[in-house]
Protein backbone atom coordinates (compact mmCIF):
# COMPACT_ATOMS: atom_id res chain seq x y z
CA UNK A 1 0.00 0.00 0.00
CA UNK A 2 0.96 3.62 -0.24
CA UNK A 3 2.34 3.37 -3.76
CA UNK A 4 2.28 6.88 -5.17
CA UNK A 5 1.69 8.00 -8.72
CA UNK A 6 1.63 11.73 -9.31
CA UNK A 7 -1.80 12.81 -8.24
CA UNK A 8 -3.15 9.40 -7.17
CA UNK A 9 -2.47 7.20 -4.20
CA UNK A 10 -3.78 3.68 -3.86
CA UNK A 11 -5.75 4.91 -0.87
CA UNK A 12 -7.49 7.56 -3.01
CA UNK A 13 -8.25 5.01 -5.72
CA UNK A 14 -9.57 2.65 -3.13
CA UNK A 15 -11.81 5.38 -1.76
CA UNK A 16 -13.29 5.83 -5.25
CA UNK A 17 -14.01 2.11 -5.46
CA UNK A 18 -15.64 2.17 -2.02
CA UNK A 19 -17.76 5.23 -2.76
CA UNK A 20 -18.94 3.69 -6.03
CA UNK A 21 -19.93 0.49 -4.27
CA UNK A 22 -21.99 2.27 -1.61
CA UNK A 23 -23.66 4.42 -4.25
CA UNK A 24 -24.83 1.33 -6.14
CA UNK A 25 -25.78 -0.62 -3.02
CA UNK A 26 -27.69 2.36 -1.63
CA UNK A 27 -29.77 2.34 -4.80
CA UNK A 28 -28.59 5.78 -5.97
CA UNK A 29 -28.25 4.72 -9.60
CA UNK A 30 -28.67 8.28 -10.82
CA UNK A 31 -25.26 9.08 -9.29
CA UNK A 32 -23.58 6.24 -11.20
CA UNK A 33 -22.36 8.31 -14.20
CA UNK A 34 -20.57 10.79 -11.92
CA UNK A 35 -17.90 8.19 -11.20
CA UNK A 36 -16.66 8.14 -14.80
CA UNK A 37 -14.58 10.37 -17.07
CA UNK A 38 -15.73 11.55 -20.49
CA UNK A 39 -15.16 9.55 -22.62
CA UNK A 40 -15.08 6.42 -20.50
CA UNK A 41 -15.63 2.69 -20.66
CA UNK A 42 -17.98 0.66 -18.51
CA UNK A 43 -18.71 -2.88 -19.53
CA UNK A 44 -19.84 -6.13 -18.00
CA UNK A 45 -18.46 -9.26 -19.58
CA UNK A 46 -17.86 -12.86 -18.60
CA UNK A 47 -14.65 -14.66 -17.85
CA UNK A 48 -15.37 -16.97 -20.79
CA UNK A 49 -15.72 -14.13 -23.31
CA UNK A 50 -12.77 -12.31 -21.75
CA UNK A 51 -10.48 -15.32 -22.05
CA UNK A 52 -11.67 -16.17 -25.56
CA UNK A 53 -11.08 -12.51 -26.53
CA UNK A 54 -14.71 -12.15 -27.55
CA UNK A 55 -15.80 -8.49 -27.50
CA UNK A 56 -19.45 -8.99 -26.55
CA UNK A 57 -20.61 -7.18 -23.41
CA UNK A 58 -23.66 -7.78 -21.24
CA UNK A 59 -23.71 -4.01 -20.67
CA UNK A 60 -21.58 -1.45 -22.52
CA UNK A 61 -21.26 2.32 -22.18
CA UNK A 62 -18.38 4.32 -23.62
CA UNK A 63 -19.41 7.87 -22.87
CA UNK A 64 -21.38 9.90 -20.35
CA UNK A 65 -24.44 10.07 -22.61
CA UNK A 66 -24.68 6.28 -22.70
CA UNK A 67 -24.35 6.10 -18.91
CA UNK A 68 -27.19 8.58 -18.47
CA UNK A 69 -29.30 6.78 -21.08
CA UNK A 70 -28.91 3.59 -19.09
CA UNK A 71 -29.90 5.36 -15.84
CA UNK A 72 -32.96 6.86 -17.50
CA UNK A 73 -33.99 3.49 -18.95
CA UNK A 74 -33.65 1.85 -15.53
CA UNK A 75 -35.59 4.58 -13.79
CA UNK A 76 -38.33 5.25 -16.35
CA UNK A 77 -38.66 2.58 -19.03
CA UNK A 78 -37.51 -0.85 -17.91
CA UNK A 79 -39.81 -2.90 -15.70
CA UNK A 80 -38.43 -5.25 -13.09
CA UNK A 81 -39.07 -6.30 -9.54
CA UNK A 82 -37.43 -3.83 -7.17
CA UNK A 83 -34.25 -5.20 -5.61
CA UNK A 84 -31.03 -4.20 -3.92
CA UNK A 85 -27.44 -5.29 -4.27
CA UNK A 86 -24.91 -5.78 -1.50
CA UNK A 87 -21.33 -5.93 -2.73
CA UNK A 88 -18.48 -7.29 -0.66
CA UNK A 89 -15.05 -6.39 -2.04
CA UNK A 90 -11.61 -7.88 -1.60
CA UNK A 91 -8.46 -5.88 -1.17
CA UNK A 92 -7.31 -4.35 -4.44
CA UNK A 93 -4.29 -5.43 -6.40
CA UNK A 94 -2.23 -2.87 -8.32
CA UNK A 95 -1.70 -4.29 -11.79
CA UNK A 96 0.09 -1.36 -13.36
CA UNK A 97 0.69 2.32 -12.88
CA UNK A 98 1.75 5.13 -15.14
CA UNK A 99 2.18 8.83 -14.48
CA UNK A 100 -1.53 9.40 -14.86
CA UNK A 101 -3.32 6.08 -14.44
CA UNK A 102 -3.61 3.44 -11.80
CA UNK A 103 -4.72 0.01 -13.02
CA UNK A 104 -6.22 -1.99 -10.16
CA UNK A 105 -8.21 -5.15 -9.83
CA UNK A 106 -10.69 -5.94 -7.05
CA UNK A 107 -12.70 -9.11 -6.50
CA UNK A 108 -16.33 -8.89 -5.49
CA UNK A 109 -19.33 -10.90 -4.56
CA UNK A 110 -22.77 -9.39 -4.97
CA UNK A 111 -25.85 -10.58 -3.09
CA UNK A 112 -29.25 -9.55 -4.40
CA UNK A 113 -32.27 -9.02 -2.13
CA UNK A 114 -35.78 -8.80 -3.55
CA UNK A 115 -38.52 -6.89 -1.73
CA UNK A 116 -40.33 -10.15 -0.87
CA UNK A 117 -37.27 -11.28 1.06
CA UNK A 118 -35.62 -13.62 -1.42
CA UNK A 119 -31.83 -13.37 -1.03
CA UNK A 120 -29.52 -14.90 -3.63
CA UNK A 121 -25.84 -14.90 -4.41
CA UNK A 122 -26.23 -12.94 -7.63
CA UNK A 123 -22.77 -12.48 -9.09
CA UNK A 124 -19.09 -12.94 -8.37
CA UNK A 125 -16.15 -11.66 -10.34
CA UNK A 126 -13.59 -8.93 -10.47
CA UNK A 127 -13.37 -5.29 -11.39
CA UNK A 128 -10.54 -4.28 -13.68
CA UNK A 129 -10.23 -0.52 -13.25
CA UNK A 130 -8.26 2.28 -14.90
CA UNK A 131 -8.38 5.14 -12.43
CA UNK A 132 -7.28 8.69 -13.20
CA UNK A 133 -7.31 12.06 -11.44
CA UNK A 134 -9.45 14.62 -13.24
CA UNK A 135 -11.23 17.81 -12.20
CA UNK A 136 -9.87 17.50 -8.72
CA UNK A 137 -11.01 13.93 -8.01
CA UNK A 138 -10.37 10.30 -8.85
CA UNK A 139 -12.57 8.86 -11.59
CA UNK A 140 -12.89 5.65 -13.56
CA UNK A 141 -11.60 6.04 -17.06
CA UNK A 142 -12.45 2.38 -17.49
CA UNK A 143 -14.29 -0.13 -15.30
CA UNK A 144 -14.60 -3.63 -16.75
CA UNK A 145 -16.68 -6.08 -14.71
CA UNK A 146 -15.56 -9.63 -15.44
CA UNK A 147 -18.15 -12.10 -14.15
CA UNK A 148 -16.84 -15.49 -13.09
CA UNK A 149 -19.85 -17.32 -14.50
CA UNK A 150 -21.12 -17.05 -18.03
CA UNK A 151 -24.65 -17.63 -16.75
CA UNK A 152 -26.45 -14.61 -15.29
CA UNK A 153 -29.49 -14.97 -13.08
CA UNK A 154 -32.55 -13.83 -15.05
CA UNK A 155 -31.97 -10.11 -15.17
CA UNK A 156 -29.19 -7.62 -14.65
CA UNK A 157 -30.89 -4.25 -14.51
CA UNK A 158 -28.75 -2.27 -12.09
CA UNK A 159 -25.07 -1.88 -12.97
CA UNK A 160 -22.62 -3.89 -10.89
CA UNK B 1 -42.73 -53.19 -29.54
CA UNK B 2 -42.10 -49.85 -27.96
CA UNK B 3 -43.99 -49.32 -24.75
CA UNK B 4 -46.06 -46.17 -24.82
CA UNK B 5 -45.82 -43.90 -21.80
CA UNK B 6 -48.88 -43.55 -19.57
CA UNK B 7 -51.33 -40.95 -20.90
CA UNK B 8 -50.96 -37.46 -19.52
CA UNK B 9 -53.55 -36.30 -17.04
CA UNK B 10 -54.17 -33.07 -18.94
CA UNK B 11 -57.22 -32.64 -21.14
CA UNK B 12 -56.80 -29.83 -23.63
CA UNK B 13 -59.73 -27.37 -23.54
CA UNK B 14 -62.25 -27.94 -26.31
CA UNK B 15 -61.57 -24.42 -27.70
CA UNK B 16 -58.26 -25.74 -29.06
CA UNK B 17 -55.07 -23.67 -29.32
CA UNK B 18 -56.81 -20.46 -28.26
CA UNK B 19 -56.68 -21.89 -24.75
CA UNK B 20 -53.44 -23.05 -23.11
CA UNK B 21 -53.95 -25.20 -20.01
CA UNK B 22 -51.67 -23.81 -17.29
CA UNK B 23 -50.72 -27.33 -16.25
CA UNK B 24 -48.45 -27.68 -19.32
CA UNK B 25 -46.05 -25.23 -17.65
CA UNK B 26 -45.91 -27.01 -14.31
CA UNK B 27 -46.65 -30.72 -14.61
CA UNK B 28 -43.56 -32.95 -14.16
CA UNK B 29 -45.15 -35.68 -16.33
CA UNK B 30 -45.55 -33.17 -19.17
CA UNK B 31 -41.90 -32.18 -18.81
CA UNK B 32 -40.80 -35.82 -19.00
CA UNK B 33 -43.01 -36.54 -21.97
CA UNK B 34 -41.66 -33.49 -23.84
CA UNK B 35 -38.16 -34.91 -23.60
CA UNK B 36 -39.22 -37.95 -25.56
CA UNK B 37 -42.01 -36.65 -27.77
CA UNK B 38 -40.37 -33.35 -28.71
CA UNK B 39 -36.67 -33.16 -27.97
CA UNK B 40 -35.87 -36.77 -28.88
CA UNK B 41 -38.72 -36.73 -31.37
CA UNK B 42 -39.22 -35.50 -34.95
CA UNK B 43 -37.82 -31.98 -34.63
CA UNK B 44 -34.72 -30.19 -35.92
CA UNK B 45 -32.78 -28.76 -32.98
CA UNK B 46 -30.14 -26.04 -33.25
CA UNK B 47 -26.74 -27.45 -32.27
CA UNK B 48 -24.25 -24.69 -33.02
CA UNK B 49 -22.34 -22.93 -35.76
CA UNK B 50 -19.76 -24.08 -38.25
CA UNK B 51 -17.63 -21.07 -37.34
CA UNK B 52 -17.35 -22.52 -33.82
CA UNK B 53 -15.68 -25.65 -35.22
CA UNK B 54 -13.49 -24.41 -38.08
CA UNK B 55 -10.96 -27.29 -38.23
CA UNK B 56 -11.02 -31.09 -38.06
CA UNK B 57 -11.20 -32.15 -34.41
CA UNK B 58 -12.83 -28.91 -33.26
CA UNK B 59 -15.89 -29.61 -31.17
CA UNK B 60 -18.53 -27.68 -29.26
CA UNK B 61 -21.01 -29.02 -26.74
CA UNK B 62 -24.75 -28.62 -27.20
CA UNK B 63 -27.85 -29.73 -25.39
CA UNK B 64 -30.99 -31.18 -26.94
CA UNK B 65 -33.56 -31.07 -24.18
CA UNK B 66 -31.84 -32.86 -21.33
CA UNK B 67 -29.52 -34.81 -23.62
CA UNK B 68 -25.91 -33.62 -23.84
CA UNK B 69 -24.54 -33.61 -27.39
CA UNK B 70 -21.09 -33.20 -28.96
CA UNK B 71 -20.87 -31.42 -32.32
CA UNK B 72 -17.55 -32.10 -34.03
CA UNK B 73 -15.83 -31.62 -37.37
CA UNK B 74 -14.29 -34.81 -38.73
CA UNK B 75 -11.02 -35.24 -40.59
CA UNK B 76 -13.03 -35.15 -43.81
CA UNK B 77 -14.46 -31.74 -42.91
CA UNK B 78 -17.95 -33.10 -42.35
CA UNK B 79 -19.88 -32.27 -39.17
CA UNK B 80 -21.13 -35.02 -36.87
CA UNK B 81 -23.27 -34.85 -33.77
CA UNK B 82 -23.47 -37.55 -31.12
CA UNK B 83 -24.69 -38.00 -27.60
CA UNK B 84 -21.98 -36.99 -25.13
CA UNK B 85 -22.20 -40.32 -23.31
CA UNK B 86 -19.67 -43.12 -23.29
CA UNK B 87 -21.27 -46.35 -24.47
CA UNK B 88 -19.67 -48.18 -21.53
CA UNK B 89 -20.97 -46.56 -18.34
CA UNK B 90 -22.52 -43.36 -19.59
CA UNK B 91 -19.79 -40.90 -18.61
CA UNK B 92 -19.65 -37.66 -20.62
CA UNK B 93 -16.71 -37.84 -23.03
CA UNK B 94 -16.17 -34.10 -23.10
CA UNK B 95 -16.90 -31.65 -20.31
CA UNK B 96 -15.05 -28.55 -21.49
CA UNK B 97 -17.59 -26.54 -23.56
CA UNK B 98 -15.40 -26.37 -26.68
CA UNK B 99 -12.00 -27.59 -27.77
CA UNK B 100 -9.96 -29.52 -30.30
CA UNK B 101 -9.26 -33.25 -30.08
CA UNK B 102 -8.03 -36.07 -32.27
CA UNK B 103 -10.51 -38.53 -30.73
CA UNK B 104 -12.79 -38.80 -27.71
CA UNK B 105 -11.37 -40.83 -24.85
CA UNK B 106 -13.42 -41.59 -21.75
CA UNK B 107 -11.65 -40.66 -18.52
CA UNK B 108 -13.29 -43.55 -16.67
CA UNK B 109 -11.99 -46.67 -18.51
CA UNK B 110 -10.24 -45.22 -21.58
CA UNK B 111 -12.86 -46.28 -24.09
CA UNK B 112 -11.99 -44.40 -27.29
CA UNK B 113 -14.13 -43.11 -30.13
CA UNK B 114 -13.20 -41.47 -33.41
CA UNK B 115 -14.65 -38.16 -34.60
CA UNK B 116 -17.58 -39.97 -36.22
CA UNK B 117 -18.45 -41.75 -32.97
CA UNK B 118 -17.08 -45.19 -33.92
CA UNK B 119 -15.55 -47.11 -31.05
CA UNK B 120 -11.83 -47.68 -31.62
CA UNK B 121 -10.39 -49.05 -28.38
CA UNK B 122 -10.99 -49.93 -24.74
CA UNK B 123 -8.39 -50.25 -21.99
CA UNK B 124 -7.26 -53.85 -21.41
CA UNK B 125 -9.47 -54.99 -24.26
CA UNK B 126 -7.37 -58.16 -24.62
CA UNK B 127 -6.64 -58.45 -20.91
CA UNK B 128 -3.31 -58.19 -19.16
CA UNK B 129 -0.50 -60.59 -20.15
CA UNK B 130 -2.99 -62.75 -21.99
CA UNK B 131 -5.41 -63.01 -19.09
CA UNK B 132 -8.88 -61.49 -18.90
CA UNK B 133 -10.12 -59.01 -21.43
CA UNK B 134 -13.52 -58.30 -22.90
CA UNK B 135 -15.94 -61.16 -23.43
CA UNK B 136 -15.90 -62.81 -26.85
CA UNK B 137 -19.41 -61.46 -27.38
CA UNK B 138 -18.12 -57.88 -27.25
CA UNK B 139 -17.96 -56.26 -30.69
CA UNK B 140 -16.65 -52.71 -30.91
CA UNK B 141 -18.72 -51.79 -33.99
CA UNK B 142 -21.84 -52.41 -31.91
CA UNK B 143 -20.82 -49.88 -29.28
CA UNK B 144 -20.28 -46.64 -31.12
CA UNK B 145 -21.78 -43.43 -29.81
CA UNK B 146 -25.41 -42.62 -30.49
CA UNK B 147 -25.37 -40.25 -33.46
CA UNK B 148 -27.87 -37.64 -34.55
CA UNK B 149 -28.84 -36.81 -38.12
CA UNK B 150 -27.27 -33.47 -38.99
CA UNK B 151 -28.38 -30.73 -41.36
CA UNK B 152 -26.15 -27.76 -42.16
CA UNK B 153 -27.51 -24.54 -43.59
CA UNK B 154 -25.55 -21.30 -44.09
CA UNK B 155 -23.20 -22.12 -41.23
CA UNK B 156 -25.96 -23.23 -38.84
CA UNK B 157 -25.94 -26.82 -37.62
CA UNK B 158 -29.17 -28.61 -36.74
CA UNK B 159 -29.63 -32.15 -35.50
CA UNK B 160 -32.42 -34.63 -34.89
CA UNK B 161 -32.73 -37.94 -33.07
CA UNK B 162 -35.67 -39.19 -35.07
CA UNK B 163 -35.74 -41.02 -38.38
CA UNK B 164 -39.27 -39.63 -38.81
CA UNK B 165 -38.15 -35.99 -38.95
CA UNK B 166 -38.92 -34.58 -42.39
CA UNK B 167 -36.22 -32.82 -44.38
CA UNK B 168 -35.24 -29.45 -42.94
CA UNK B 169 -36.74 -27.70 -45.98
CA UNK B 170 -40.06 -29.41 -45.41
CA UNK B 171 -39.85 -28.82 -41.65
CA UNK B 172 -39.56 -25.03 -41.81
CA UNK B 173 -40.62 -24.03 -45.32
CA UNK B 174 -39.12 -21.86 -48.04
CA UNK B 175 -39.81 -18.45 -46.47
CA UNK B 176 -37.92 -19.30 -43.29
CA UNK B 177 -35.02 -20.77 -45.23
CA UNK B 178 -34.89 -17.55 -47.23
CA UNK B 179 -34.56 -15.51 -44.04
CA UNK B 180 -31.77 -17.75 -42.75
CA UNK B 181 -30.00 -17.16 -46.07
CA UNK B 182 -30.64 -13.43 -45.72
CA UNK B 183 -29.17 -13.13 -42.22
CA UNK B 184 -26.59 -15.93 -42.23
CA UNK B 185 -25.70 -16.31 -45.90
CA UNK B 186 -22.20 -14.87 -45.63
CA UNK B 187 -19.23 -15.70 -43.40
CA UNK B 188 -20.10 -14.99 -39.78
CA UNK B 189 -17.91 -13.60 -37.04
CA UNK B 190 -18.72 -14.63 -33.49
CA UNK B 191 -18.82 -11.71 -31.07
CA UNK B 192 -19.40 -13.71 -27.90
CA UNK B 193 -21.93 -15.63 -25.87
CA UNK B 194 -23.56 -15.84 -22.47
CA UNK B 195 -26.63 -17.34 -20.91
CA UNK B 196 -29.43 -16.47 -18.53
CA UNK B 197 -31.03 -18.61 -15.86
CA UNK B 198 -34.75 -18.22 -16.56
CA UNK B 199 -37.09 -18.96 -13.62
CA UNK B 200 -39.84 -20.43 -15.74
CA UNK B 201 -40.86 -23.25 -17.99
CA UNK B 202 -39.14 -23.06 -21.41
CA UNK B 203 -42.45 -22.71 -23.23
CA UNK B 204 -43.27 -19.43 -21.47
CA UNK B 205 -40.10 -18.00 -22.97
CA UNK B 206 -40.65 -19.24 -26.51
CA UNK B 207 -44.28 -18.10 -26.40
CA UNK B 208 -43.03 -14.65 -25.44
CA UNK B 209 -40.69 -14.65 -28.45
CA UNK B 210 -43.57 -15.66 -30.72
CA UNK B 211 -45.89 -12.98 -29.40
CA UNK B 212 -45.49 -9.63 -31.19
CA UNK B 213 -48.55 -8.36 -29.30
CA UNK B 214 -46.46 -7.64 -26.19
CA UNK B 215 -43.39 -6.18 -27.85
CA UNK B 216 -44.09 -2.48 -27.55
CA UNK B 217 -46.23 -2.81 -24.40
CA UNK B 218 -44.10 -4.77 -21.94
CA UNK B 219 -40.94 -3.28 -23.40
CA UNK B 220 -41.57 0.39 -22.80
CA UNK B 221 -38.09 1.09 -24.10
CA UNK B 222 -39.22 -0.14 -27.51
CA UNK B 223 -42.31 1.96 -27.63
CA UNK B 224 -40.85 5.11 -26.19
CA UNK B 225 -37.84 4.96 -28.41
CA UNK B 226 -40.06 4.17 -31.37
CA UNK B 227 -37.87 1.12 -31.92
CA UNK B 228 -40.70 -1.28 -32.56
CA UNK B 229 -44.28 -0.17 -32.46
CA UNK B 230 -47.00 -2.35 -33.85
CA UNK B 231 -48.10 0.61 -35.93
CA UNK B 232 -44.88 0.25 -37.95
CA UNK B 233 -45.11 -1.57 -41.26
CA UNK B 234 -44.48 -5.24 -40.70
CA UNK B 235 -46.05 -8.64 -40.52
CA UNK B 236 -45.82 -12.27 -39.60
CA UNK B 237 -44.68 -15.06 -41.91
CA UNK B 238 -45.56 -18.59 -40.91
CA UNK B 239 -43.40 -21.63 -41.57
CA UNK B 240 -44.80 -24.93 -42.77
CA UNK B 241 -47.74 -26.03 -40.60
CA UNK B 242 -47.42 -22.81 -38.62
CA UNK B 243 -44.99 -24.35 -36.13
CA UNK B 244 -42.21 -21.84 -36.86
CA UNK B 245 -42.50 -18.17 -37.77
CA UNK B 246 -40.94 -14.83 -38.62
CA UNK B 247 -42.12 -11.51 -37.23
CA UNK B 248 -40.69 -8.49 -39.04
CA UNK B 249 -40.96 -4.75 -39.26
CA UNK B 250 -39.56 -2.15 -41.61
CA UNK B 251 -37.60 0.99 -40.92
CA UNK B 252 -40.45 3.40 -40.86
CA UNK B 253 -40.47 5.49 -37.76
CA UNK B 254 -44.14 6.18 -37.73
CA UNK B 255 -45.04 6.83 -34.11
CA UNK B 256 -48.61 5.60 -34.07
CA UNK B 257 -49.09 8.03 -31.19
CA UNK B 258 -52.88 8.11 -31.05
CA UNK B 259 -53.28 4.35 -30.82
CA UNK B 260 -50.83 4.19 -27.95
CA UNK B 261 -52.23 7.25 -26.14
CA UNK B 262 -55.80 6.06 -26.42
CA UNK B 263 -55.02 2.63 -25.03
CA UNK B 264 -53.47 4.27 -21.95
CA UNK B 265 -50.25 2.36 -22.41
CA UNK B 266 -47.32 2.78 -20.12
CA UNK B 267 -45.00 3.51 -23.02
CA UNK B 268 -47.23 6.40 -24.06
CA UNK B 269 -47.28 7.81 -20.53
CA UNK B 270 -43.53 7.86 -20.57
CA UNK B 271 -43.57 10.31 -23.46
CA UNK B 272 -44.41 13.05 -20.98
CA UNK B 273 -40.99 12.58 -19.42
CA UNK B 274 -39.43 13.50 -22.72
CA UNK B 275 -37.36 10.34 -22.52
CA UNK B 276 -35.01 10.00 -25.42
CA UNK B 277 -31.55 8.69 -26.00
CA UNK B 278 -28.79 11.21 -25.43
CA UNK B 279 -26.33 8.96 -27.20
CA UNK B 280 -26.75 8.21 -30.88
CA UNK B 281 -24.77 4.99 -31.06
CA UNK B 282 -27.88 2.90 -30.46
CA UNK B 283 -29.81 4.66 -33.18
CA UNK B 284 -26.98 5.14 -35.67
CA UNK B 285 -28.05 2.14 -37.67
CA UNK B 286 -27.57 0.91 -41.19
CA UNK B 287 -29.52 -1.30 -43.54
CA UNK B 288 -27.59 -4.58 -43.37
CA UNK B 289 -29.64 -6.36 -46.00
CA UNK B 290 -30.72 -3.57 -48.34
CA UNK B 291 -34.41 -4.34 -47.83
CA UNK B 292 -35.37 -1.75 -45.19
CA UNK B 293 -36.40 -4.55 -42.83
CA UNK B 294 -35.09 -3.39 -39.48
CA UNK B 295 -36.32 -6.23 -37.30
CA UNK B 296 -36.79 -9.94 -37.85
CA UNK B 297 -37.43 -12.44 -35.11
CA UNK B 298 -37.51 -15.96 -36.50
CA UNK B 299 -38.28 -19.09 -34.52
CA UNK B 300 -37.73 -22.68 -35.50
CA UNK B 301 -39.88 -25.09 -33.55
CA UNK B 302 -39.44 -25.87 -30.74
CA UNK B 303 -36.88 -23.59 -29.12
CA UNK B 304 -34.57 -21.75 -31.53
CA UNK B 305 -34.56 -18.03 -32.28
CA UNK B 306 -32.69 -16.09 -34.96
CA UNK B 307 -32.68 -12.42 -34.04
CA UNK B 308 -32.08 -9.32 -36.15
CA UNK B 309 -32.80 -6.26 -34.02
CA UNK B 310 -31.59 -3.52 -36.32
CA UNK B 311 -27.88 -4.46 -36.55
CA UNK B 312 -27.85 -6.58 -33.39
CA UNK B 313 -27.70 -10.19 -34.56
CA UNK B 314 -27.96 -13.23 -32.32
CA UNK B 315 -28.97 -16.84 -31.99
CA UNK B 316 -30.93 -17.90 -28.93
CA UNK B 317 -31.81 -21.34 -27.65
CA UNK B 318 -34.05 -21.93 -24.65
CA UNK B 319 -32.90 -25.11 -22.93
CA UNK B 320 -35.40 -26.83 -20.62
CA UNK B 321 -33.89 -27.60 -17.19
CA UNK B 322 -36.99 -28.38 -15.13
CA UNK B 323 -40.69 -27.53 -15.06
CA UNK B 324 -39.88 -24.13 -13.53
CA UNK B 325 -36.35 -23.56 -14.79
CA UNK B 326 -34.63 -23.08 -18.13
CA UNK B 327 -31.41 -21.71 -19.53
CA UNK B 328 -31.47 -19.13 -22.30
CA UNK B 329 -28.27 -19.28 -24.35
CA UNK B 330 -27.25 -16.32 -26.51
CA UNK B 331 -24.64 -16.19 -29.28
CA UNK B 332 -24.01 -12.73 -30.77
CA UNK B 333 -22.52 -12.42 -34.22
CA UNK B 334 -21.60 -10.10 -37.05
CA UNK B 335 -19.93 -10.75 -40.37
CA UNK B 336 -16.33 -11.62 -41.17
CA UNK B 337 -16.11 -8.58 -43.46
CA UNK B 338 -17.51 -6.09 -40.94
CA UNK B 339 -15.23 -3.10 -40.53
CA UNK B 340 -14.43 -1.74 -37.07
CA UNK B 341 -17.29 0.75 -37.16
CA UNK B 342 -19.85 -1.96 -37.90
CA UNK B 343 -18.47 -4.28 -35.24
CA UNK B 344 -18.59 -1.48 -32.68
CA UNK B 345 -22.10 -0.61 -33.77
CA UNK B 346 -23.26 -4.18 -33.26
CA UNK B 347 -21.53 -4.36 -29.87
CA UNK B 348 -23.26 -1.17 -28.72
CA UNK B 349 -26.63 -2.29 -30.04
CA UNK B 350 -26.07 -5.49 -28.03
CA UNK B 351 -27.18 -3.33 -25.07
CA UNK B 352 -30.68 -4.21 -26.30
CA UNK B 353 -30.25 -7.97 -25.72
CA UNK B 354 -29.45 -10.35 -22.89
CA UNK B 355 -30.01 -10.15 -19.12
CA UNK B 356 -29.26 -6.40 -19.10
CA UNK B 357 -30.98 -5.81 -22.43
CA UNK B 358 -32.78 -2.49 -22.65
CA UNK B 359 -35.41 -4.35 -24.65
CA UNK B 360 -34.84 -7.97 -23.63
CA UNK B 361 -34.58 -7.72 -19.86
CA UNK B 362 -38.32 -8.00 -19.29
CA UNK B 363 -38.52 -11.15 -21.42
CA UNK B 364 -36.35 -13.09 -18.98
CA UNK B 365 -38.53 -12.08 -16.08
CA UNK B 366 -42.06 -12.22 -17.43
CA UNK B 367 -42.24 -16.02 -17.61
CA UNK B 368 -41.25 -16.28 -13.96
CA UNK B 369 -44.02 -13.86 -13.03
CA UNK B 370 -46.55 -15.87 -15.05
CA UNK B 371 -45.36 -19.02 -13.35
CA UNK B 372 -46.04 -17.40 -9.96
CA UNK B 373 -49.44 -16.15 -11.07
CA UNK B 374 -50.68 -19.52 -12.30
CA UNK B 375 -49.63 -21.45 -9.19
CA UNK B 376 -52.74 -22.95 -7.67
CA UNK B 377 -54.71 -22.52 -10.90
CA UNK B 378 -53.48 -25.48 -12.92
CA UNK B 379 -57.05 -26.41 -13.83
CA UNK B 380 -57.41 -23.03 -15.59
CA UNK B 381 -56.15 -21.93 -19.01
CA UNK B 382 -54.62 -18.92 -20.77
CA UNK B 383 -56.74 -17.08 -23.35
CA UNK B 384 -55.01 -16.57 -26.68
CA UNK B 385 -57.48 -14.94 -29.07
CA UNK B 386 -55.76 -11.82 -30.40
CA UNK B 387 -56.07 -12.00 -34.18
CA UNK B 388 -58.74 -14.70 -34.10
CA UNK B 389 -58.65 -18.42 -33.49
CA UNK B 390 -56.43 -19.60 -36.29
CA UNK B 391 -52.78 -19.50 -37.15
CA UNK B 392 -53.05 -17.72 -40.48
CA UNK B 393 -51.19 -14.41 -40.45
CA UNK B 394 -53.15 -11.19 -40.91
CA UNK B 395 -51.58 -9.49 -43.93
CA UNK B 396 -49.53 -6.47 -42.90
CA UNK B 397 -50.32 -6.82 -39.20
CA UNK B 398 -48.46 -8.07 -36.18
CA UNK B 399 -51.25 -7.48 -33.70
CA UNK B 400 -51.90 -11.18 -33.50
CA UNK B 401 -51.15 -14.22 -31.39
CA UNK B 402 -51.44 -16.46 -34.44
CA UNK B 403 -47.80 -17.49 -34.20
CA UNK B 404 -48.31 -18.45 -30.54
CA UNK B 405 -51.24 -20.63 -31.61
CA UNK B 406 -48.96 -22.04 -34.32
CA UNK B 407 -46.46 -23.16 -31.68
CA UNK B 408 -49.20 -24.93 -29.73
CA UNK B 409 -50.44 -26.58 -32.91
CA UNK B 410 -47.06 -28.23 -33.30
CA UNK B 411 -46.80 -28.96 -29.60
CA UNK B 412 -50.16 -30.72 -29.46
CA UNK B 413 -49.37 -32.75 -32.56
CA UNK B 414 -46.15 -34.11 -31.10
CA UNK B 415 -47.36 -34.48 -27.53
CA UNK B 416 -50.66 -36.15 -28.44
CA UNK B 417 -52.52 -33.61 -26.32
Amino acid sequence: MGTVTPGITVAQARQLITDYTYTIDDGAVSQWPTYFTEPCLYRITTRQNHEMIMPLSIMLCDNQAMLYDRVEAIEKANIFEPHYYRHVLSDSKVIDQTDSTLHMETSFICVRTMLDGRVTLFATGRYSDQIVFENGRCLFRSRVVILDSSKVDTLLAIPL
Amino acid sequence: MRTLPPPLSITWPQEGVRRIPFAVYSDPDVFEHEQQAIFRGPIWHFLGLEVQIPDPGCYVLAQVGETPVIVVRGDDGEVSAMVNRCSHKGTPLAFVPSGKVSRFMCIYHNWCFDLKGNMTAAAFERGVRGKGGMASTFKKPEHGLQVLRVHRLHGLIFGTFSEQTPSFEEYVGADLIANIARVCGRPLRLLGQYSQAIPSNWKLYIENVKDPYHASILHAFNGVMKQDRLTMEGGIVMGNNGWSHISYSKMNFETGGDVYQNAEMRSAELDIYGFGLRDTSMTAIWDDFGDSVSMTIQTIFPNFVLQQLRNCLAFRTIVPVGTHESELRWIAFGYADDDEAKTNGRLKQANMMGPAGLIAMEDGMIGGLVQRGIAGSLDKAAVVEMGGHGIEPIPGSRVSEGSVRGFWTGYRALMGL
